[in-house]
């Protein structure tokens, strides 16, 4: 009877196995071949699939190079937003939270089920609106229009409210209190250091959307000169005379590895962060 | 583990203060960040009050690099001016709304470069400033009548090209040696002199052997067999089917369907594997293709830059249809604050003799770009060849051609010769503001109806749907049977 | 006392006050200035727009390309989220299984998760030039035998939404999973424990506890799928031409608000009617999935370890 369950038991983790190793196959292969092929030659790639690296790598950066297409201002123009954004959406979800879970002001309860309503409302289809808006004050091309509206981040102060809640931080706020401490200074000196967790998770978040934000920019955005990098791929598939395929594999794969490689560090916190609570995607 | 945490927030806090610091204080041009956080209002006050000794900025859009090698040119000409160029990929119109969405805003460009497919939009709405005042330079040029006449509307000239786009038909010479018994221009010419005997030479090729296809896709000659349209895509605000568009369809059906045709889409990278032999089907056999339909442009900017070494084994002649296709045409816009410079750059752009014969004979390398702007990217560079609006410099420059890398490319051919005898006869009347948009929904209705997804009658209702969506006040026809 | 503890809390409209401000600014005013440019025939080469009534609403109704945007919208949203919620329950019960012990659960997660992190540009080109008619997938399906030639895979509507919603699916599977496990393992053991002693099935214990206590995390996962489900526009706009080919099967909501505005004209008034009425109609359902479920969730009520939408008079 045990020898049978066991049996059954290690049967199952067996089938298991197998499905978790079918997924990570379907999400590793496509990932794979996009690295493998930033380093074979256009006519490697027409020749057929491989899964094995070829020797072209450099040949294909010097192609990407020459196409005028600017990769490394790509990205130092999407890592300089996705910073900023970063910033302003943590400091400012975790300024209104606080002042949601802290302070007993008449409306709380309202404004905070008013964060819930628009965490579902889909905020993205007021893009027209807002371009013709952002258009009369003068402010297309401009990041301050990507950036000043994530003041107004109902995920963000979602998440935040849920971090401060669990925190338990109201005798801190009292003792700070005691001591003289300006309410300003309580949130910036105390409570915002003790929710560096919360905040890294949150600024992962806001990084990582505003990294691979393509939609708002797209319309925003016009000079090349502030493209972010995925409008920057965009114009490397778009260019009408394009012939090298490994030049496009090269530049879509650069902008993959970074995040790789920053995910291989911080996943820990991402997958974490997650399990915290659900931010709007 | 705090302290790491910490660490990793406050780096990420000072690499962007850094950044942001940068941008608010160097004024430097590439820094990202001077964009988003000085300009807007400020700037073109501080512009206009301070232009003593700064340089006069001109901002010009395009859809390709080309027009870049002109701008620095110009820049060369004239140092005092600093010409910030943009180039938007025009995938799925995107180049286009790009300028829509800058007009009335402090990123207007001054000088648009517009397509064949769209400058006709742009000539009848009212952004455009009037250039008429150039035309004397177009007459002294003798600019071919079809080229000016794109760019009038209503008496009012306001976009004028640098290039006349008569087409052409490039073929191997090997394969038709080989399949067709001769590889003599005159010879072919007769053989594939009408659409009937085109697709008897197709018969022919792929008897005498099936890893050899006659086009890359029959989307080639799209534009070929709109151009013997007798009516434009909209006249009267009703749209009108002409029967060379319904020839076309069944034109296009029977090479899919005799597998004529590679299938590769145009601009896709098989199409582009096709011209240098390295074609490759699913089922692992090499591939040939016999021609590809190209205008002028074509040659310089698609043909010989992904021929490899096929160079010679080409030649070219009329074709089955006289068509033209494509080009681009440069205008200023009407509230760009520096309008006079604006007229001055399209001028030289596609009203210059001097820069006209530089451009169509190969003066414009990399280092001579590099020579004016040192940050120049090492592709950036003009081939010879492109075929020019001026009657004056065609007539000056076709004799240079004779010898040339190209005329050698092309088995002993001068291009320019052949382009020189097509280009009056092209019709600049055909072409509307709406032929853009008409023709990517037909294009997209027919590959389903290519592929046998979809029967004839739903693709044109599919369609005319779609045109309908996009033109709701548009009289629709009934569609063809 | 009690006065100064009121003064002091006045100072949370202070703290709430960025966000309020912002909010009129960038996301009430927006909302209301693209309301009014529906009633408009404002478009971007004219810079000016006549009030016409619901005009641009009654086009958009008999325009067969909202209402096929309209159905691919939701097919879509549909047939990629019963995967995800699907896959992301199974494997989250498979992770949490005492007896089963999978090893490197964190790890599995991680890597599933990865694809959210990518670019959906980049994943778009990539899946783009994997089915292309001489692209990876070709080559390998007919040199294995497979196929006998090479076939148009995004030439054909089923194949192409396929691939839009497996792309969907694979972008945000991993996602899932993680908040979903998340609830799980908040659930307390003795629950199980309990039901073992009864002799209950862990069919039986999945269906009886796990599910009534995830249910206001799947409340949430399934609203917020919704809303962006609603606005999908990066995979099927990059995937083919743009417009939705073919035959409009993968044209969504955005992407034909996005065709509005991008149309000859740049018919904004018309874009902005696309906007209103997939605003309205995301809105309503969200929201109303969100409150009838909710509120009959409180009447089973058990007590998840966080309470992800209780309110505060609630809980009183």
């Amino acid at each position: 009877m045990i020898n049978n369950y066991k049996f059954n038991t290690s049967l199952i983790r067996f089938f298991v196995y197998i499905v978790l190793i079918f997924l990570l196959i379907l999400i590793v292969v496509p990932i794979w071949i996009l690295l493998v092929n930033a380093t074979r030659s256009t006519v490697e790639i027409q020749q057929g699939l491989s899964l094995l690296p070829s020797t072209h790598l450099v040949d294909n950066y010097n192609v990407l190079q020459n196409r005028g297409l600017n990769m490394v201002r790509g990205f130092t123009n999407s890592f300089y937003l996705a910073a900023v954004s970063t910033l302003v959406t943590v400091y400012f979800s975790m300024l209104t939270a606080y002042g949601i879970v802290v302070y007993n002001f008449k409306g709380r309860q309202t404004f905070s089920n008013f964060i819930l309503v628009l965490v579902m409302i889909p905020t993205q289809l007021t893009i027209i609106g807002f371009f013709q808006y952002m258009s009369r004050l003068g402010l297309t091309d401009n990041y301050a229009a990507l950036i000043l509206p994530l003041i107004a981040n109902a995920g963000g102060v979602f998440f935040s409210k849920q971090y401060f809640e669990s925190m338990l931080i109201q005798d801190l706020i009292d003792a700070a209190r005691i001591d003289g401490a300006s309410e300003l200074k309580i949130f910036h000196s105390i409570m915002l250091p003790l929710a560096v967790p919360g905040a890294v998770t949150l600024g992962i978040f806001a990084f990582v959307g505003s990294w691979n934000n393509f939609f708002t920019p797209f319309i925003l955005i016009t000079s090349v000169e502030k493209y972010t990098l995925p409008m920057l791929v965009r114009s490397l598939r778009g260019d009408v005379y394009r012939t090298e395929y490994g030049a496009i594999y090269l530049g879509l794969a650069m902008t993959v590895v970074p995040v790789i490689i920053m995910y291989a560090i911080f996943s820990r916190y991402i997958v974490s962060g997650i399990a915290m609570g659900a931010v709007k995607e | 583990m705090r302290k790491s945490l910490l660490t990793i927030l406050s780096l990420l806090m000072i690499a962007s203060m850094v950044l942001a610091a940068c941008g608010g204080g160097a004024p430097e041009t590439d820094a990202p960040a001077d964009s988003g956080s000085g300009s807007g209002g400020s700037s073109d006050s501080g512009g206009s009050a301070s232009t003593g000794g700064e340089k006069q900025v001109l901002k010009v859009w395009s859809f390709t690099n080309e027009i870049l090698t002109m701008a620095v040119a110009f820049e060369g000409q004239n140092p005092d001016v600093d010409v910030q160029f943009t180039m938007i990929p025009m995938d799925a119109g995107e180049y286009q709304t790009k300028i829509k969405a800058a007009i009335g805003t402090a990123d207007v460009p001054d000088v648009v470069a517009l397509e064949a497919a769209f400058v006709k939009e742009w000539v009848e709405a009212d952004f455009l400033a009037d250039l008429g005042d150039l035309l004397p330079l177009a007459e002294e040029l003798q600019t071919y009548p079809s080229v000016v006449e794109v760019g009038t509307h209503e008496g009012v000239t306001k976009a004028y090209s640098y290039q006349a786009t008569p087409g052409a038909f490039f073929y191997r010479r090997s394969i038709a040696t080989e399949c067709l018994g001769t590889d003599d221009p005159a010879e072919v010419q007769a053989l594939v002199n009408d659409i009937e005997s085109f697709l008897e030479v197709a018969e022919t090729i792929k008897q005498c052997n099936p890893n050899y296809f006659t086009v890359g896709t029959s989307g080639e000659l799209f534009n070929p067999f709109l151009a013997n349209r007798a009516q434009p895509w909209i006249v009267d605000g009703a749209l009108v089917i002409d029967p060379q568009v319904e020839a076309y369809i069944d034109f296009a059906k029977l090479m899919r369907d005799n597998g004529y045709e590679s299938q590769a889409n145009q601009w896709s990278e098989g199409w582009f594997a096709g011209m240098n032999d390295s074609l490759v089907g699913a089922d692992g056999q090499p591939k040939k293709v016999f021609s590809y339909f190209l205008p002028t442009w074509g040659l310089p900017y698609v043909l010989i830059p992904n021929s490899g070494d096929t160079g010679g084994d080409w030649a070219m002649i009329n074709g089955p249809l006289a068509y033209q296709w494509g080009g681009t045409w440069v205008g200023a816009m009407a509230d760009s604050k520096n309008l006079d410079l604006a007229k001055q750059f399209v001028a030289f752009v596609a009203l210059n003799e001097e820069n006209l014969t530089n451009w169509a004979t190969g003066v414009y390398t990399n280092e001579y770009l590099k020579a004016i702007d040192p940050t120049i990217a090492d592709g950036q560079s003009q081939a010879a060849g492109d075929f020019v609006s001026s009657q004056v410099v065609v007539e000056k420059i076709t004799s240079s051609f004779d010898g040339s890398p190209l005329y050698e490319w092309l088995g002993g051919q001068n291009n320019y010769e052949a382009f020189s005898l097509a280009a009056p006869n092209v019709n600049g009347a055909l072409l509307t503001g709406s032929d853009d948009a008409i023709q990517r929904a037909l294009q997209s209705a027919r590959d389903q109806y290519l592929n046998g997804e979809i029967d004839k009658a739903t693709m044109w209702k599919q369609w005319l749907d779609v045109v309908r969506s996009e033109f709701p006040d548009l009289v629709i026809p009934e569609p063809p049977q | 006392m009690k006065f100064t503890k009121i003064n002091r809390n006045y100072y949370g409209y202070f703290f709430i006050a960025p966000f309020i401000i912002a909010f009129l600014i960038f996301g009430l005013y927006p909302l209301y200035n693209t309301l009014s440019l529906s009633l408009t025939d404002y478009t971007l080469m004219t810079r000016k727009g006549e009030y016409i009534g619901l005009q641009n609403f009654t086009v958009l109704f008999a325009d067969q390309l909202f209402l096929k945007a309209l159905g691919n919208t939701w097919l879509i949203w549909l047939l990629n989220f019963i995967p995800q919620i699907g896959v992301a329950l199974l494997l989250s019960a498979w992770f949490t299984n005492n007896r089963l012990k999978i090893k490197g659960v964190g790890i599995w997660r991680a890597i599933f998760y990865l694809p959210n992190l990518l670019i959906p540009v980049v994943i778009a080109a990539l899946f783009n030039s994997f089915f292309s008619f001489y692209g990876p997938i070709n080559q390998f399906l007919v040199r294995v035998g497979y196929q006998v030639e090479a076939v148009h895979y995004l030439q054909n509507v089923e194949i192409t939404r396929a691939v839009v919603i497996f792309i969907q699916w694979w972008m945000w599977f991993g996602q899932t999973i993680i908040i979903v496990m998340a609830g799980m393992t908040s659930i307390p053991v003795h629950l199980y424990e309990a039901a073992m002693v009864d002799g209950a099935s862990a069919a039986q214990m999945f269906r009886r506890i796990t599910l009534p206590l995830l249910k206001p995390i799947l409340i949430f996962i399934f609203v917020t799928s919704l809303v962006g489900g609603m606005q999908m526009f990066d995979i099927p706009y990059l995937l083919t031409d743009g417009r939705g080919a073919p035959s409009n099967s993968i044209m969504t909501n955005n992407i034909l608000m996005y065709m509005k505005f991008a149309s000859s004209r740049g018919h904004i008034g018309a874009a902005s009617a696309v906007a209103v009425l997939t605003f309205i109609m995301t809105t309503i359902c969200a929201l109303g999935i969100f409150f009838v479920l909710r509120d009959k969730d409180d009447t089973v009520s058990s007590k998840p370890k966080r309470s992800w939408f209780t309110k505060k008079s609630e809980t009183k």
